[in-house]
């Protein structure tokens, strides 16, 4: 197995394409992060600009009227709990919050633009299989002493490892971005609520737990870009419906949230990343529940991939 | 042939929709003979040859390989075959040196040096870093070779094999499957269009029509003895052949007459003795072309099905 995989990424490392779309991933992450960066320092700001201190009385404020309605779910109002209790110890304490700014606040907000790892994760597990069947070559790897679900095994390993890869490159420019266009935090400082103290917490723990969860929703589209891919044996097919469910799906959801099925809709869990920064996408919705239908999602992507990669004859 | 055959197709059936692409299909392979498979466009060679190299299931029947059926024992019988189906379709982005590494790596345990005798022995060594999408044709049929050929089958499949090869590399490649034949007793099954190829090349023929196997034969046998006799005037010999009891044809400015061996000298005696002119008297083989025709019924195509 461990042949094939080798074998696998050496194919896909003597395509052009790969090595273009790391390439590309680094020259667009740094540019959007100096664009903005040059946007924002040719803002004019307001003189009056509030300080972080008249931010969160202001919040403080918003949350206990918010607090006092009586009809929030138990969720949100734990999640208001601990929001109100982050920021009394803010006041109180004087700890200031991280500035957009600061470097550590960009490379938090960083995760937002795996978009792009995505997009490229999906084009490579689009064209894993779908590329032997167009060049001709599955011909020459299906009549070897190897069993076909060993050989697509090795495929979608390989896909994951190349999403795994490029969310590490990314990662690695966005820092380069932030070291190149921001200074680091005079103050600041990032503070959780766990088991009922506040306490500090480092940046960095914060950013690989939002690249990890970003990583997730992408293995979910990546398989399901795999699972065209081998289905229908074109690459174009596999890559135009995943990037247009990948900008659609959320839309779709979105539009239908008040309906109770959309709780089991794909779309509704791959952005998981609502779970740490509090903004969900729809509401209601729980960690168990989120683990479930992914898992669900996958594992059926994989059983058709599967299915109709080792039954179906060659006819290419 | 008293000797075990390493390939059966048992019975062999596919049927796609509600065609029957191939009907019953038995055939056997034996070491060290190098078997021709004819037989007209659609008639079924493709598919069996996908069926023999795993790239398709058959609807009925089995593919046997040294006892074992290629279905339930897949990895242990596809070692033992060495497969070129159609055009060899090659990485183009990756040098020939590294598509052949990641085909041996598809087997167990091929050495590095294996990979380089097998170049050599291809003659590609000037040309193997090279990337693919650099290489002739020709060239791709070599390493097309090369890849069939890394793990010593025992078996080899080649479907359309000298296409795209020069003269010199058809001889060569003949030769070369020759020796693998002899010395080594792999066993060789060729499709090809190229008759004159398959006559020069195969010890045996299987024909096949709309999916049945209408004939099998060795090459060197000789049916039914045939001469072809040139002697003037034309009359009188062809007077005096018909005296002999012969059963004879005209060909160009001679005749074609079915004879026995051991009759030739008295018939030479008696032209001789009738003061003809005896220009030539040898021995006639129909072409394989001729009997291929005649024995598919010309050229038209097989019944069209749905693929």
């Amino acid at each position: 197995m461990l042949n094939l995989i080798r074998n696998e990424w050496m194919k896909l490392w003597h395509k052009k394409a790969t090595w273009i779309m790391a390439g590309l991933l680094v020259i667009i992450l740094i540019g959007i992060t100096g664009i903005s960066k040059w946007a924002d320092d040719h803002t004019v700001q307001p003189p009056d600009q509030p300080t972080w201190k008249e931010n969160a009385a202001e919040r403080k404020a918003y949350l206990t009227a918010e607090l006092a309605n009586p009809n929030i779910s138990d969720d949100t109002k734990k999640q208001l709990e601990e929001e109100l209790t982050i920021t009394e110890y803010r006041l109180t304490e004087n700890v200031a919050p991280f500035e957009f700014s600061d470097r550590e606040q960009n490379l938090m907000d960083s995760y937002q633009l795996l978009a792009l790892v995505l997009m490229f994760a999906v084009i490579a597990a689009a064209s894993i299989v779908a590329s032997e069947f167009s060049q001709g070559t599955i011909k020459m790897l299906l009549s070897r002493p190897v069993k076909r679900w060993k050989i697509l095994t090795s495929k979608y390993v390989t896909s994951l490892l190349y999403a795994l890869a490029l969310t590490i490159i990314a990662l690695i420019a966005n820092v380069i971005a932030g070291y190149i266009f921001f200074d680091a935090a005079g103050t600041g400082a990032l503070l959780e609520v766990r088991g009922g103290e506040v306490v500090e917490i480092s940046y960095w723990s914060r950013v690989l737990a939002l690249y990890g969860l970003q990583l997730m929703g992408i293995v979910v589209f990546t398989t399901f870009a795999f699972m065209i891919g081998s289905v229908f044996r074109t690459s174009s097919l596999a890559i135009g419906l995943s990037i247009f469910l990948m900008f659609m799906g959320p839309n779709i959801v979105y539009f239908l949230r008040n309906y109770e099925f959309t709780k089991y809709i794909m779309f509704t869990h791959t952005d998981l990343t609502g779970y740490l920064t509090g903004n969900m996408f729809i509401p209601g919705i729980t960690w168990p529940l989120s683990a479930a239908v992914l898992t669900v999602y996958v594992v059926l992507f994989l059983v058709i991939s599967y299915w109709s990669f080792t039954k179906r004859d060659v006819t290419a | 042939m008293e000797q075990q055959p390493i390939v059966e197709l048992k019975n062999l059936s596919k049927t796609i929709g509600k065609k029957k692409i191939i009907d019953n299909l038995n055939l056997q392979l034996f070491p060290g003979q190098i078997t021709g498979f004819l037989g007209p466009n659609g008639a079924g060679k493709t598919t069996t040859i996908r069926m023999m190299a795993g790239l398709m299931k058959p609807t009925g029947g089995e593919v046997v390989v040294e006892g074992q059926s290629l279905s339930d024992h897949f990895e242990e019988t596809m070692s033992k075959v060495g497969v070129i189906v159609e055009n060899p379709e090659m990485y183009k982005y990756m040098s020939g040196w590294k598509n052949l590494v990641h085909f041996a790596r598809m087997n167990k345990s091929i050495s590095k040096e294996r990979i380089t005798e097998v170049v050599e022995q291809v003659g590609m060594q000037n040309r193997i870093h090279e990337k693919v999408s650099t290489y002739s044709l020709g060239m791709r049929q070599r390493l097309g070779l090369a890849q069939a050929l890394l793990h010593r089958p025992k078996f080899l499949i080649l479907d359309e094999p000298t296409n795209g090869l020069d003269p010199a590399g058809i001889r060569e490649f003949r030769t070369y499957l020759r020796k693998i034949a002899v010395e080594d007793g792999v066993s060789v099954f060729v499709s090809s269009h190229l008759l004159s190829e398959i006559e020069l090349m195969c010890d045996r023929i299987a024909i096949i029509q709309n999916g049945q196997l209408i004939n099998i034969r060795e090459m060197n046998q000789v049916e039914e003895a045939h001469y072809y006799i040139e002697a003037q005037p034309a009359e009188k010999a062809s007077e005096l052949l018909i005296a002999q009891g012969l059963f004879i044809e005209a060909s160009g400015t001679g005749f074609i007459a079915k004879v026995e061996q051991n009759q030739i000298p008295a018939i030479i005696e008696a032209m001789v003795s009738a003061n003809l002119q005896v220009f030539a008297v040898q021995p006639f083989r129909k072409t394989l072309e001729d009997q291929f025709l005649e024995m598919t019924g010309g050229g038209q195509i097989a019944e069209s099905h749905k693929k």
